[in-house]
């Protein structure tokens, strides 16, 4: 068994499934997609670009992002913010993080 | 800036997407590739090499089209029903070869042309309907994929059926010959009517039952009628036991089938009258009781098909309904 390969399976996974409320929780303020993937990138969170813009897209159809286009700048940038929905979610999701990883703190120790 | 690199790779990664987002997710890509590379470069003037690593870092075009496009793993036909379209289609298909392939040589003993003419009309006619009975197929399936995943979605662990006891099983048997006969059925009267008769004793003609232009003319029931065969032996591999599935599309199967028998043998210039004279002579004057049954012969026809489909009916019902 390569234990490497095993690790860094399990870390994206992990990655994987806190991704969404990280967006969520950064998206309080008004954020376009690269400025958002370097923010998670200063804090250790490797994301690809190619997987988080198709998922704002996504958010967006759900309802829980709004975007709008800046133009005003010279080169044209889409701007993502969260919407009413969205920090509604984000208010109970984080809720429940708070409790889950505490457990899971608990369990490993 | 624009470069001709970038743009074909946007061009690559965006033209399979929907028209509504094409031009959305093409700014936006060239966007993310302007920071990638202000990212990596700096200042300084990226060069030819820095498009390519930043490209190569952001994925192939197939790859960020596969992550913006939500119907990119979707297909026509899948699983749980792709097996088993497999299992039908090869039926299907040999059912249609050794068929069509039995009525050419018939034809071709009974009405010999040059060799070559029989050859190249056993291949014409073999091939047009091995594509007719393809698309058939195909189309079902992907019409039972379509409903099939609207009702994953609504799945209930409540509606998980009983594990099947054995006298509720179908066995595979049962529909494969189910479908050979309703394939064997298609053929024999679309590709052959003219061979469905009796020999003329004095002149050594085969006289055909049915009007053989009549039947071309209404090809399109026949086919209807074959249709509905195929949906309900489709259904019984699919499910695999008798369950009210399959007992509600045999039941409405076998009602459109015979509704479709009516109409079909209805058509009074369907039957050939000259068939009745040549059964008298062959039969001679006694049996007045065979005459009859041929002067008759569609109203007989459509009697004995109507109890088959009522005998099949009654099987799948009780087979269903027994504990």
């Amino acid at each position: 068994m390569n234990i490497d390969d095993t690790v860094s399976g399990l870390k994206q996974e992990l990655r994987r499934g806190t991704l969404i409320l990280l967006v969520l929780s950064q998206l309080r303020e008004d954020m376009y997609g690269y400025s958002l993937v370097k923010q998670l990138n200063d804090h250790d969170i490797p994301m690809d670009a190619n997987t988080l813009y198709p998922l704002l897209r996504r958010l967006e159809g759900q309802g829980l992002l709004q975007s709008r286009w800046d133009t005003a700048e010279s080169k044209p940038r889409k701007y993502y913010k969260i919407t009413e929905d969205g920090l509604a979610v984000l208010e109970k999701t984080t809720a429940y993080w708070r409790n889950f990883s505490a457990n899971v703190e608990e369990l490993l120790r | 800036m624009k470069h001709d690199l970038i743009e074909r790779y946007i061009y690559a990664a965006t033209k399979r997407l929907p028209a509504k987002n094409r031009e959305d997710v093409s700014m936006e890509l060239r966007g993310l590739i302007d920071d990638m590379i202000l990212e990596r470069c700096g200042d300084e003037t990226p060069t030819e090499k820095d498009i390519r690593v930043v490209l190569t870092e952001l994925g192939t075009p197939m790859e960020v089209y596969a992550k913006y496009d939500e119907d990119a793993d979707k297909c026509l036909i899948g699983q749980p029903y792709y097996s088993t379209y497999k299992f039908v289609l090869k039926i299907v298909l040999a059912s249609v070869v050794v068929g069509m392939t039995i009525v050419s040589l018939i034809q071709a003993i009974v009405d010999p042309t040059i060799w070559y003419d029989m050859i190249s009309d056993w291949v014409s006619d073999l091939s047009g309907s091995l594509m007719t009975a393809f698309a058939f197929v195909t189309i079902l399936f992907a019409f039972f994929q379509d409903k099939g995943i609207k009702l994953d979605k609504t799945f209930d662990l409540n509606d998980l059926p009983t594990v099947p006891k054995k006298k509720q099983e179908i066995s595979k048997i049962d529909p494969v010959v189910g479908l050979v006969i309703d394939i064997l059925f298609v053929i024999l009267f679309l590709a052959a009517p003219h061979m469905l008769g009796a020999v003329n004793t004095q002149t050594g003609v085969i006289v055909p039952i049915f009007n053989v232009d009549v039947i071309r003319a209404h090809w399109y029931i026949i086919v209807l009628f074959a249709l509905f065969g195929i949906v309900r032996e489709t259904v019984k591999l699919l499910e695999g036991r008798y369950n009210n599935k399959v007992m509600g599309t045999t039941v409405v199967t076998n009602v459109l089938s015979a509704g479709t028998a009516a109409w079909w043998l209805s058509d009074a210039n369907l039957f050939n009258p000259a068939f009745t004279n040549v059964i008298a002579q062959q039969v001679g004057e006694g049996e007045e009781v065979v005459i009859t049954m041929f002067e008759h012969f569609p109203r007989f026809f459509l009697a004995v098909m109507i109890f088959a489909l009522a005998l099949d009916t009654i099987e799948v019902v009780v087979k269903t309904l027994r504990k």
